[in-house]
């Protein structure tokens, strides 16, 4: 019998004898991005993985995920998942972008499955696996990037989805019913000395798709015949813009969106005007709250210029809620593994700004979602590149293993002290009724 | 046996030597009001120089005519129609002008002292016994307030006094009656564009309606809660932007113009601004122009309020219509020009953009308003005088005087036809009828 110290050394031992594979997963995943619900080959190179490490596992779950199974030798106990995100961003330009689709791993998740992988082996080392109680649930999650929301509306449309993000929809569909404890991790870049950092929150958002239904009319020859979309649009960024002073700073508001069309063509008043927004703040309800005022703000473009608008409003992330022993945990491993000033842990309050599903998953079961050093580089730019394999890929692995070990050992009583010191922020049916009432049409008609 | 009467000729010679014998006299009426300058509806002591005037000739007039018009009706020896020259009392308001009243900051930088000179010129020319014999129907000199439309918070005040209807002298004088035994009206108006020579013919005018604006927000420390304030200064210039974004949709030939002010854009620069106020014009070509473009403004106005969540208030008011010269009348003047100062020196111009509510009379009967030169610098502003008072006042005297002679002479023959061949676009019910439609207060908040 070895004591935790010892198995934690086994399954260390084990992921150093696997870098090399597991660097070349990461780096296969850089070389072949695929954006969210399109992870096609990304989740065939996860499953393959699994069935050579002969772990049983179900595919094409929210699409893309593929989940696997692992039981320990120690009897039951509580079920962790350790997850890894299958998708890409699309960042034209940058030096790892498939050239015709423009995706791109600048969030470093290529980095995520490697590390997923690294544990999974770290902890199935047969005298490791041995003396676990529970289950390890490996998880390959899908579309975690909240982006192409008209490819995902299609998708909804056709009913392959309801929810948009991958964890959102995995919750839905019951994935995470038998799963007690989850965790992953997530690469950062400028992080100096420092190896991991975690603690802290993240917004909640919410994701809008709006179009503006304008009249098309000859630009030169008959303007007055026109109502421009194109105006009624840019009236509305300007009025989100005059309503930013009303943000309070501990909502960590954030109103940001891109224009997906912006016209037909040069010569035409433009008719049809498309926007992709998001609304990010620090509560779900100051989300819904600041989420209002822009509809307001679109619905006052189109009163502007006598144009309609419709505005599909898609429930987005919840902010993100560490549990705090299991980060104590995780804290704990990397201290040990790289020394006291390897670490840094945000104040609770702490607000990152973005947004991750993984804050939706954080409101029903204790979760923890650290983020490791080995990026340079502003994320989700052109210019965000891993450079240090070891320190993004192969000790998130170790830790992630060495922290499923102090959960899952010596009959799980960590693990199940972890899970009954969880107060959950909703239940499950509390959260899908909470997502379902964002989701809503709203249509408005300025020309009055 | 009576005696000869005197061809259009004669009777013209006759008028202009009255005029340059008097030419110092006139001029110096001008010149006194010149230095007494007031704004419309309290051109008190204009109004009292005119009745002097009157006065001294021993002819009844009537004063106080939509609070300061005076009128005097001349008879021709025998009937035929009514025909009016107008001067108008009133002076604009702008401080840095050489002859602005210090107190008031009252000047008369659009030249209306001479139009009350001018009018006075005709007056004494078209008054000789054996001129006004010959002379067919009635003349009409009547010295009206308020053309510039300035002052809208005074002008509302007397409104709501009851002391007027409408904001402008000459819809009120109409709404008073004093243009219902009227068939033919002009004036003439002093110019500083060389373009437009000495003496000049046109068409057109811009009319106009009045906006009065008020967006209400909520008050809150601006550094402290700004959050739990409403900022109606930003409603207000999101619905400036909104203004702009809907100008690509006024037509070229509509000639809208919106040119808004705000004349109170907060309480302290500490506080989130919760009452935030703006005037406007909206002008344009025709009525349907005006109030198309008039819906735009409304609608823009309550984007910016929904914008922010503030509230607004919009007081439309009417304000002149436009202005639309009858062709057959300005031939008769432009004959009379073109003899006095000689066809190069005439000029035309086929549209102005600003507004005059000599557009309100034109909709009602044959009406022109020409301009007459003299002038220099830019009319409404600081440099805005006369440089040529024998131009602006004396022939400008002639020129009207010689145009009544050919519309009233020979048994008002021209008057008559004019008068036949024009078609009013309203009658004097209906132009009120519209006029009262156009005014409105509304406040918008969406809910």
């Amino acid at each position: 019998m070895l004591n935790i110290e010892e198995l934690k050394q086994k399954a260390c031992s084990t992921i150093d004898k696997r870098k090399k594979d597991l660097i070349n997963i990461a780096k296969d995943v850089l070389a072949n991005p695929e954006a969210g619900f399109r992870e096609t080959r990304t989740a065939s190179l996860v499953a393959k993985e699994f069935d050579q490490l002969g772990i049983p596992h179900n595919d094409g779950l929210a699409i893309t995920g593929v989940k696997g199974r692992i039981a320990g030798g120690a009897g039951p106990g509580p079920k962790i998942a350790v997850i890894g995100e299958l998708d890409s961003l699309i960042v034209e330009g940058h030096p790892f972008a498939d050239q015709k689709t423009f995706a791109a791993h600048a969030c470093g998740h290529h980095c995520q499955i490697g590390m997923m992988l690294g544990a999974t082996m770290g902890l199935m080392t047969p005298e490791v696996l041995s003396q676990l109680s529970g289950e390890i649930v490996p998880f390959a999650v899908p579309a975690e990037e909240f982006i192409e929301v008209e490819h995902r509306l299609q998708l909804r449309e056709e009913g392959r989805l309801e929810f948009l993000g991958g964890k959102q929809e995995l919750i839905r569909l019951g994935e995470f019913d038998d799963v007690d404890i989850a965790m992953m991790c997530h690469t950062a870049s400028d992080m100096g000395e420092r190896k991991f950092a975690m603690g802290g929150t993240s917004n909640g958002h919410m994701v809008k798709y709006v179009r503006f239904i304008g009249r098309g009319s000859h630009a030169g020859g008959a303007p007055h015949l026109g109502v421009n979309a194109l105006n009624a649009a840019t009236f509305a960024i300007q009025a989100m813009h005059a309503s930013r002073e009303t943000h309070k700073p501990e909502d960590t508001v954030r109103v940001h969106g891109i224009m997906t069309r912006g016209g037909e063509a040069v010569s035409a008043v433009p008719s049809d005007v498309r926007l992709e927004w998001r609304v990010r703040s620090g509560s779900p309800q100051a989300v819904v709250r600041n989420g209002a005022v822009v509809d307001r703000c679109f619905k006052a473009g189109a009163l502007a210029v006598g144009a309609s608008v419709e505005i599909t409003n898609i429930p987005g992330y919840l902010p993100m809620r560490h549990h705090a022993k299991l980060q104590d945990i995780f804290n704990s491993n990397s201290v040990s593994l790289l020394g006291e000033s390897s670490t840094l842990v945000m104040p609770p309050r702490r607000n990152r700004g973005g947004s991750t599903d993984m804050g939706d998953l954080s409101h029903l079961i204790p979760v923890c979602h650290p983020y490791a050093s080995g990026a340079v580089g502003s994320g989700h730019s052109k210019e965000y590149i891993i450079d240090d394999y070891e320190t993004a890929v192969i000790n998130p692995a170790k830790i992630m293993a060495m922290v499923v070990i102090d959960l899952l050992a010596d009959g799980a009583g960590k693990g199940k002290e972890v899970s009954a010191s969880h107060r959950p922020a909703m239940n499950k049916q509390a959260y899908l009724r909470f997502q379902r009432e964002q989701a809503q049409v709203i249509s408005f008609d300025g020309n009055v | 046996m009576a005696s000869q009467m005197l061809s259009k000729e004669e009777l013209k010679k006759k008028a202009s030597d009255e005029i340059d014998s008097r030419a110092d006299e006139i001029v110096a009426i001008a010149k006194a009001i010149l230095k007494n300058p007031e704004p419309g509806f309290r051109e008190i002591k204009t109004a009292q120089l005119v009745a002097g005037k009157l006065a001294e000739l021993g002819i009844p007039f009537r004063a106080g005519l939509a609070v300061t018009g005076v009128r005097v009706d001349l008879v021709g020896g025998t009937a035929g129609p009514a025909l009016a020259i107008l001067g108008e009392l009133d002076s604009l308001i702008v401080n840095q002008h050489p002859h602005a009243d210090p107190v008031t900051g009252a000047a008369h930088a659009c030249g209306h002292h001479c139009q009350i000179a001018m009018m006075f010129g005709a007056l004494y020319a078209l008054n000789q016994p054996d001129v006004l014999s010959a002379l067919s129907g009635r003349l009409i000199f009547m010295a009206v307030p308020a053309e510039e439309y300035i002052e809208i918070e005074f002008r509302d005040s007397l409104r709501r006094a009851g002391k007027i209807d409408f904001l402008g002298g000459k819809p009120e004088l109409i709404n008073v009656g004093e243009f219902d035994d009227i068939n033919l009206a002009m004036m003439l108006h002093t110019t500083s564009n060389p373009a437009e020579k000495q003496l000049c013919i046109s068409g057109t005018n811009n009319g106009t309606i009045a906006k009065k604006i008020q967006f209400i927000g909520k008050g809150s420390h601006a550094g402290g809660a700004p959050h739990l304030g409403i900022n109606a200064l930003n409603a207000a210039t999101l619905a400036l932007s909104a203004i702009h974004f809907n100008r690509e949709t006024f037509r070229d030939e509509d000639t809208v113009r919106v040119h808004p002010i705000i004349t109170k854009g907060g309480e302290a620069v500490s506080a989130v601004p919760s009452d935030v106020r703006m005037e406007t014009f909206v002008r344009g070509r025709t009525m349907d122009a005006i109030m198309d473009a008039n819906k735009k403004v409304d609608r823009a106005l309550r984007a910016g309020a929904m914008a922010v969540g503030a509230s607004v208030n919009i007081q439309t008011i009417p304000g002149y219509m436009p202005l639309d010269q009858d062709k057959n009348l300005s031939e008769v003047f432009q004959a009379n020009a073109e003899s006095l100062v000689g066809t190069d020196n005439v000029g035309y111009v086929a549209h102005r953009t600003g507004s005059t509510d000599m557009g309100d009379i034109s909709q009602l009967m044959p009406a022109i308003h020409p301009y007459v030169g003299g002038a220099s610098g830019l009319g409404h502003g600081a440099d805005y005088v006369i440089e040529d008072y024998g131009l602006a006042v004396i022939t400008a005297a002639k020129v009207l005087a010689g145009t009544a002679i050919d519309l009233m002479a020979d048994g008002a023959n021209s008057a008559g036809k004019i008068i036949a061949g024009h078609r009013p676009n309203m009658t004097i019910a209906e132009y009120l009828k519209s006029m009262r439609e156009i005014a409105s207060d509304e406040t918008y908040k969406d809910e």
